[in-house]
């Protein structure tokens, strides 16, 4: 008997991360691969590969059918779909389900239920869940937000409806800002989620960003596995979290895991999800939105519960009960900074390109889950996190430092990485002392000048001047040129096809 | 070869010298740092930048960067430099020509790698500073590229869905009058 296969209908780390899940329950991972993708690490770590189509997503990763099609080329029994693309996507999920295939996430109306950033708070509201002032239905016209914030006041929060993962999210904080925020975010909205309703919400100031991770399975147990922080974002996207947080507490804890469990329960949740909390700095919490998938921070919450939770959501979606107990208890202390394809210094710049040198940290306690290995190419048509660089410690400031000497022995040269910028930011005393909201990155920069060991700069200078030799050795072989920079011949070669 | 890097930007800057033989192959290489001598041994690293340990045994990798305005970003372990790093000739030559001649640029160059996705602008059009001209997406993000000036467009060089990489030209401006 051949060992059951599953479909995995993503790309990069999170592939990567489903396919080691896939080896540890004796399943055959099905990659599927864009045309840039064909030589990337998750097709190379596959048994099994199907081409769907050109580069863009709309064309490609987000096509139902061709995701499909492979599934049953291949024989595959179970559909992932990782996070991004198709993972909060009910008429994917029904698809799946009704060409006979196991779905390895929550039900369908779950994730309707909770897709819907509106109907969800609906939702939670019945369930007695605590909510932020919003608005209960898509907004119509840029007047209509205009309305709400004169009723509720200023800064607002824009969202897109079918939004996730920080994308297609706008603060605004005037009535002359909404007409242009709203076309904007319309117009992402649209793009990366094929839906382009928006909503907004009261921006609450100054408040943190925390989460608790829950489990359901078909025989109707929910349980919450502990909170992550994550607060550090930059344009609302996450960069740095940890699990626990350093504000909650056992008591803290409790009540946000039991209102977390309360809130899968009323949309009869499976399979792993993530209810995320605002947390107001007089220690209320509010509802934000529950993601119905796996999450990109789950590895924090991995390494200290001492669970594999993509496992767990493969063997959910097979029918078998959770192998967790009820209560589970925290151990240590995990950070995770998501090592993203930018340039600090320039403003985050996308830095998409080729990878001529990467080399990954080791020693206890640290965690890799990258989706290229050296001499990759990260395409400029999918999203820049290419790589999750994990530590764990007894305790936080043992987590930090180790986090810190990990990114020190990493090198990711030929593209630029958000390496330099967590260096920076992990030797601030606010962020070592826990001292943050959601706010702290808009106000923290990057100032690209810590302060270097003495001497160093002469290596530097050396290094360039060696570099001009050998530039000018090459030049007076070649004929006149000022040789290719790294920005140059960053750019993918299928990008000129027309 | 002479070399000077000059660090920072605008008043606060400062300039270092440095000379090494134009034939450096290694192990060691005889380098004259701000005049003064000193014997560094150099390994070329597989897939670019060099293993290098300084006179007093202190080693470090460096890897060599070059931005799309010309200055050379160095990652030394965890840490980076960036100065302008020009040879001896053309460093006189600028100091000859007063402060770095900067022209007046008629193009508008990407200064990131992405697709472009909307342009806003036609031939003819007459434009402020800090205009948006186009939308680029990159890595799922919309970026406004602007009017780096007041003037009017000559020609737009791409096309809805082009892929452009960073220092191509995207748009042109007719010669002032």
């Amino acid at each position: 008997m051949s060992a059951p296969r599953l479909l995995i209908a993503n790309r990069g780390e999170i592939a990567v991360r489903i396919i080691r899940a896939c080896r540890a329950l004796g399943i055959s991972p099905v990659a599927v691969y864009s045309e840039p993708d064909r030589d990337a690490l998750h097709v190379r770590l596959a048994d099994w590969a199907v081409p769907i189509g050109p580069a863009p997503a709309k064309e490609s990763y987000l096509v139902v059918e061709k995701l499909l099609d492979a599934a049953a080329w291949t024989g595959a029994s179970f559909v992932h779909p990782g996070f991004g693309f198709l993972s909060e996507n009910a008429e994917f999920a029904q698809a799946v389900i009704d060409r006979g295939l196991i779905w390895v996430g929550p039900k369908p109306s779950s994730i309707s239920a909770m897709g819907s950033k509106t109907e969800s708070r609906r939702r939670m509201v019945e369930a007695k869940v605590p909510v932020v002032p919003g608005m209960t239905t898509p907004a119509k016209d840029a007047d209509e937000l205009v309305r709400f914030g004169r009723e509720h006041g200023f800064p607002l929060l824009l969202k897109a409806a079918a939004g996730g993962g920080g994308k297609g999210m706008r603060v605004v904080r005037s009535e002359d800002e909404v007409a242009a925020a709203f076309e904007r975010t319309r117009s992402e909205a649209k793009s990366f989620f094929a839906d382009e309703a928006v909503y907004a919400e009261l921006y609450v100031e100054n408040s943190r960003h925390v989460e608790v991770q829950v489990l359901g399975d078909k025989q109707g147990r929910v349980i919450a596995v502990g909170e992550r922080e994550c607060s550090l974002q930059r344009r609302h996207q996450k960069v740095l979290e940890e699990c626990p947080s350093p504000v909650v507490g056992p008591e803290l804890r409790a009540r946000m895991q039991a209102v977390a469990v309360a809130a899968a329960k009323a949309v009869e949740y499976e399979s792993a999800g993530t209810v995320e909390f605002l947390l107001a700095q007089d220690g209320r919490f509010y509802f934000l939105e529950m993601n119905t998938r796996i999450q990109v921070e789950h590895p924090v919450t991995e390494m200290v519960y001492g669970v594999d939770l993509v496992a767990e959501m493969i063997r959910i979606a097979r029918g078998e009960p959770m192998s967790l107990p009820e209560v589970l208890d925290p151990r240590g202390h995990a950070v995770e900074c998501r090592i993203y394809a930018e340039d600090p210094a320039r403003n985050f710049a996308p830095s998409p390109g080729v990878v001529k040198k990467i080399r990954w940290p080791g020693g206890p306690g640290i965690r890799i889950d990258a989706g290229l290995e050296e001499g990759d190419t990260v395409p400029l048509d999918y999203d820049p996190m290419v790589a999750k660089l994990i530590t764990w410690g007894e305790d936080r400031p043992k987590a930090i430092a180790r986090m810190i000497s990990a990114l020190q022995e990493s090198r990711v040269e030929g593209i630029e990485s958000s390496i330099p910028f967590f260096l920076e930011l992990l030797a601030d005393p606010d962020v070592q002392a826990g001292r943050f909201s959601t706010q702290f990155l808009d106000t923290w920069k990057y100032s690209g000048h810590r302060q270097p060991e003495a001497g160093l700069e002469d290596f530097a200078l050396v290094a360039a001047a060696l570099d001009a030799v050998g530039r000018s050795g090459r030049a007076s072989l070649l004929g006149p040129s000022d040789g290719p920079s790294a920005w140059r011949t960053a750019r993918p070669s299928y990008g000129r096809r027309d | 070869m002479k070399y000077s890097a000059q660090f920072g930007e605008g008043k606060e800057t400062r300039a270092r010298a440095i000379e090494i033989p134009r034939e450096a192959a290694g192990p060691k290489v005889d380098v004259v740092l701000d005049g003064k001598n000193a014997l560094w041994e150099v390994s070329p690293m597989p897939g670019g930048g060099y293993s290098l340990v300084g006179p007093d045994s202190r080693h470090a990798e460096a890897t060599v960067h070059r931005l799309p305005d010309g200055r050379l970003r160095v990652h030394v372990g965890g840490d980076v430099f960036e100065f302008e790093f020009l040879d001896e000739l053309t460093a006189r030559a600028q100091q000859a020509a007063g402060a770095k001649g900067k022209r007046k640029s008629s193009d508008v160059k990407a200064a990131i790698p992405g697709r472009v996705l909307r342009i806003l602008v036609k031939p003819g059009d007459v434009v402020t500073a800090k205009q948006p001209l186009l939308v680029l997406e990159a890595m799922k993000m919309e970026n406004d590229v602007r009017s780096t000036r007041d003037g009017t467009i000559r020609s737009v060089e791409v096309v809805a869905g082009q892929a452009v990489g960073a220092g191509d030209v995207l748009v042109r401006f007719a010669p002032e009058t």
